[in-house]
C-alpha cells in the first residue's frame, strides 16, 4: 500500500473519531468493539423503583428494591424506592417527576399502562414488566422474567422427591412471571414422573400479600395429597410455609416440602421444609438498563435468563440424595445444550390448557 | 384430580372456612356494640392491624400465645379509647377519626415491623393450643374441623351468646341501645351517654384487636404488612348484614368464611371455574345477603351523631 493511498483512509478515520465524539448516538453498544466502553452521553444520577407491595416480602418486591439499591450503591447514584404503592400510582409518578428522576422502574405487571403513559407525557424513561409491546426508543423498556427453565429443574426435583405422587402448585395470581414458571415446573415434573398428579390452585386475584389466603389454599392442597408444594406468592408465601410447617408438625413421618421463588428464605425457613427456590437477581438487568440509558441505548427488552444469571436455583440442602442432585444437573445440561426445550407460556389460558394436556383428568 | 382423598379434603375445606370466619366474627361483634351505642368506627381495620402486630410482637418476645392474644386485645382497647376520646368528648368527626386510625394502623405497623425486625419474616416459636376431643375429633370430615380447632375459635363462638345476652338482657346492654337510639332521652333517664359510648367503643376496640391477633398469632403465626387486607371493612358490612344482632353476625361470618374456603376448594375438586369468578363468590354472597336481610334494617337512630348535652 502506497503512502498516498493511506492518507485518505487516515482522514476518514480521524473524521469518524471526531464525529463520534460529537454525536450523541455515535456508538451503539452492540456495534462497539468488544471490550470497548460505550460513550456516556446521559449520565444517570437518580433512578426510582415503584413496587406494589411491601419490600418485606422476601420476594418480588424485596428482590427488586434490594437490587436497585445495590446497583445504585455500586454506581454511586441515588435510588428512590417507593414500595407498597398499590396500583393507583399516578400521583406517585408525578411526585417522582418533580424529584427529577431519570428513570422509573415500574415493578408490576399492573403498571403496564400507566407507566408508558407517564413516560410519554413527562418524557421520563420508564421500565415496565412483561409488556414488550410498550417498548419505545429512548422512553420505554420492558423487563421479561422467563424463569421457566429453572422452574423446569424445580419440577424435576419435585418429581424425584414426591412420595405421594401428588404435587401442588399454589399461586397468588396468574401474571406472566408465575405462568412461565408454572408451565416450566409442570413440564419438569411430567418428564420426571409421568404418572404424577398436579394440583394447581390460585389464591385469588392480586392476592400477593394474602398470607392467610396462602395458608388456607396450601392447607387444601396438602389435604388433596400433595407432599411437595411449588409456591409463587410474595407475602402470601409466608402463609404457605406456615401451612406446611403445621402439616409437618402433625405428620413428622410424612413431611411435605416447599419450593419457593424469587427470594432466598433459607436463613429463616427450616432445611427440612424449604427444598429450594427459583432465585431472581434483578441487578443484572438494572445495571444493563442504566448503562443503556447513559449511552442512548434505552428502549428495548431485558430478560432475566439462565445465560445472564438473572435466574438460578438456590443451592439444594444436604439432605437431597446425590442421585436426585445428579438428575437435576443432567436436566440443566439438557437445557443448556438445547436437548430439552421448555415451553414459555405467559397467559393463564395457556397455562390451563398446558396443565390439562400434561395432567389429564 | 382422580385420587383426591375426599374426606381429608372436605375436612380441610370446612376447617379453613371456620378459621376464616373468626377474625370477622370477633371484629363485627365488637362493632355491633359500638354502632348500637351510636359510634361508627371506620378504624376497625387499623385496630385489627394494630392487634395483629402487637399480638405477634408480644408472642414472639415472650413465646406465649396467650400473652400475644392479650396484647392484641389491649392494643385494640388503647386505639378504641383514642377513638372514644376524640369522637365522644372532643366531638371530632367519627368517619375522619376512624379513617385516620386505619391509616395510622397500616403505616405504624409497617414501620415498626421494619424497625424491630428488619423486614425479615419471623415465624412464632409456638403454636396455639387446640381442642382435641377424643372420639369426636376422629369423626370423618367434620370431626377435626369442628372439634380440633385452636381454643380461641371456641372462645369466639362463645362470645356470640354472651354478646347477645349482654346487649339484649342486661342493664348495660339496654344503656348501650338507649344511647344509640335516643341519647337525649337516655341522658334524661340518668344514663351516662359519654361513659356508655366509651365503654362500647372499648369493647369494639378489644374485639377488633383480638380479631387481628387471632389472624397473626393463631392462624398464620407470623406478621406481614397489611395482613388484614380489608377484613375490618368486611366486618363493618357484616355488622350491618347481621342487623347488629350477634347470632346473625355469626351466620354472616360463617357464610363468608365458607364461601372464601370454597373459592379455592372448588377448582381442586375439579370444577373448571376461573379464579376471577370464584373470587367474587364471597362478596356476591355477602351482597345478596345484604340486599335480602339488611334492607329492612333500621340503623341505630343516633349512629354517627355526636352527643352534646342540651344541644339538639
Amino acid at each position: 500500500m502506497s503512502r498516498l493511498g493511506s492518507l485518505p483512509r487516515l482522514f476518514v478515520l480521524i473524521g469518524l473519531i471526531l464525529g463520534g465524539a460529537a454525536s450523541p448516538v455515535a456508538i451503539r453498544a452492540q456495534d462497539a468493539t468488544p471490550g470497548a466502553t460505550p460513550t456516556v452521553v446521559n449520565p444517570v444520577e437518580k433512578v426510582a423503583l415503584v413496587t406494589p407491595e411491601s419490600r418485606t416480602n422476601q420476594g418480588w418486591d424485596q428482590q427488586a428494591a434490594d437490587g436497585i439499591e445495590a446497583v445504585a450503591k455500586r454506581r454511586g447514584i441515588e435510588a428512590i424506592v417507593e414500595e407498597n404503592a398499590g396500583y393507583e400510582i399516578e400521583p406517585l409518578l408525578a411526585d417522582l417527576a418533580d424529584q427529577d428522576v431519570q428513570l422509573v422502574i415500574c415493578h408490576a405487571s399492573g403498571y403496564q399502562t400507566v407507566c408508558p403513559e407517564f413516560a410519554a407525557e413527562e418524557g421520563i424513561p420508564v421500565a415496565v414488566v412483561e409488556n414488550p409491546n410498550a417498548v419505545a426508543e429512548d422512553l420505554v423498556s420492558d423487563i421479561e422474567t422467563e424463569a421457566q427453565e429453572i422452574a423446569y429443574l424445580a419440577g424435576v426435583l419435585a418429581g424425584r422427591l414426591t412420595r405421594s405422587g401428588t404435587v401442588g402448585v399454589v399461586v397468588s395470581d396468574e401474571p406472566p412471571t408465575w405462568n412461565y414458571m408454572t408451565v416450566g415446573f409442570a413440564e419438569g415434573l411430567k418428564a420426571t414422573k409421568p404418572d404424577a398428579q398436579l394440583v394447581y390452585s390460585v389464591i385469588g386475584v392480586a392476592a400477593y400479600g394474602d398470607a392467610a389466603g396462602g395458608k388456607r389454599v396450601t392447607d387444601q392442597v396438602l389435604a388433596a395429597g400433595a407432599d411437595v408444594v411449588f409456591g409463587m406468592g410474595d407475602g402470601s408465601t409466608f402463609g404457605m410455609i406456615e401451612a406446611i410447617r403445621a402439616h409437618n408438625a402433625e405428620n413428622p413421618d410424612d413431611k411435605a416440602l416447599f419450593i419457593d421463588v424469587i427470594g432466598d428464605k433459607s436463613q429463616t425457613v427450616e432445611d427440612d421444609l424449604l427444598l429450594t427456590s427459583v432465585l431472581f437477581d434483578f441487578t443484572v438487568i438494572y445495571e444493563e438498563m442504566i448503562r443503556d440509558l447513559e449511552t442512548d441505548e434505552f428502549g428495548k427488552v431485558y430478560t432475566l435468563s439462565v445465560e445472564n444469571k438473572g435466574v438460578r436455583l438456590l443451592d439444594l440442602p444436604q439432605s437431597v440424595p446425590a442421585e436426585v442432585v445428579e438428575a437435576v444437573a443432567r436436566a440443566e445440561a439438557g437445557i443448556l445444550d438445547g436437548s430439552i426445550a421448555v415451553s414459555a407460556v405467559p397467559d393463564a389460558d395457556g397455562v390451563r390448557a398446558t396443565l390439562d394436556e400434561l395432567f389429564p383428568g | 384430580m382422580t385420587d383426591l382423598p375426599v374426606a381429608d379434603f372436605l375436612s380441610a375445606l370446612l376447617g379453613s372456612g371456620l378459621l376464616l370466619a373468626v377474625p370477622l366474627l370477633l371484629a363485627a361483634l365488637g362493632e355491633a356494640f359500638a354502632e348500637r351505642a351510636g359510634l361508627l368506627n371506620l378504624g376497625i381495620e387499623g385496630m385489627m392491624l394494630g392487634g395483629a402486630f402487637a399480638g405477634f410482637a408480644v408472642a414472639l418476645e415472650t413465646g406465649r400465645i396467650a400473652a400475644g392474644v392479650a396484647a392484641g386485645a389491649a392494643l385494640g382497647v388503647a386505639l378504641g379509647s383514642g377513638f372514644g376520646l376524640l369522637t365522644i368528648w372532643l366531638r371530632v368527626d367519627q368517619v375522619l377519626t376512624g379513617l385516620a386510625i386505619t391509616i395510622l394502623g397500616s403505616g405504624l405497623t409497617g414501620f415498626l415491623y421494619r424497625d424491630l425486625y428488619g423486614g425479615q419474616n419471623r415465624p412464632l416459636p409456638t403454636t396455639a393450643a387446640r381442642l382435641d376431643l377424643p372420639v369426636l375429633t376422629d369423626v370423618p370430615v367434620v370431626g377435626r374441623a369442628l372439634f380440633g380447632q385452636p381454643l380461641l375459635v371456641y372462645l369466639a363462638w362463645a362470645a356470640v351468646p354472651i354478646a347477645a345476652l349482654v346487649l339484649g338482657r342486661t342493664r348495660f346492654g339496654l344503656a348501650v341501645r338507649a344511647v344509640g337510639e335516643a341519647p337525649f332521652a337516655a341522658d334524661a333517664a340518668g344514663i351516662g351517654v359519654a361513659q356508655t359510648r366509651f365503654a362500647a367503643i372499648l369493647i369494639g376496640g378489644a374485639a377488633a384487636g383480638l380479631g387481628g391477633a387471632f389472624l397473626a398469632v393463631v392462624d398464620v403465626r407470623t406478621f406481614t404488612d397489611n395482613m388484614t387486607l380489608g377484613q375490618g371493612f368486611l366486618a363493618l358490612a357484616l355488622t350491618m348484614l347481621g342487623r347488629w344482632r350477634p347470632w346473625r353476625i355469626l351466620a354472616g361470618a360463617l357464610l363468608f368464611g365458607m364461601l372464601r374456603s370454597l373459592e379455592t376448594g372448588l377448582p381442586i375438586l375439579g370444577m373448571d371455574v376461573r379464579p376471577e369468578f370464584v373470587g367474587m363468590l364471597p362478596y356476591l354472597g355477602l351482597l345478596a345477603a345484604l340486599v335480602v336481610l339488611a334492607r329492612r334494617a333500621a340503623m341505630p337512630a343516633a349512629l354517627g351523631v355526636p352527643y352534646e348535652r342540651g344541644r339538639r
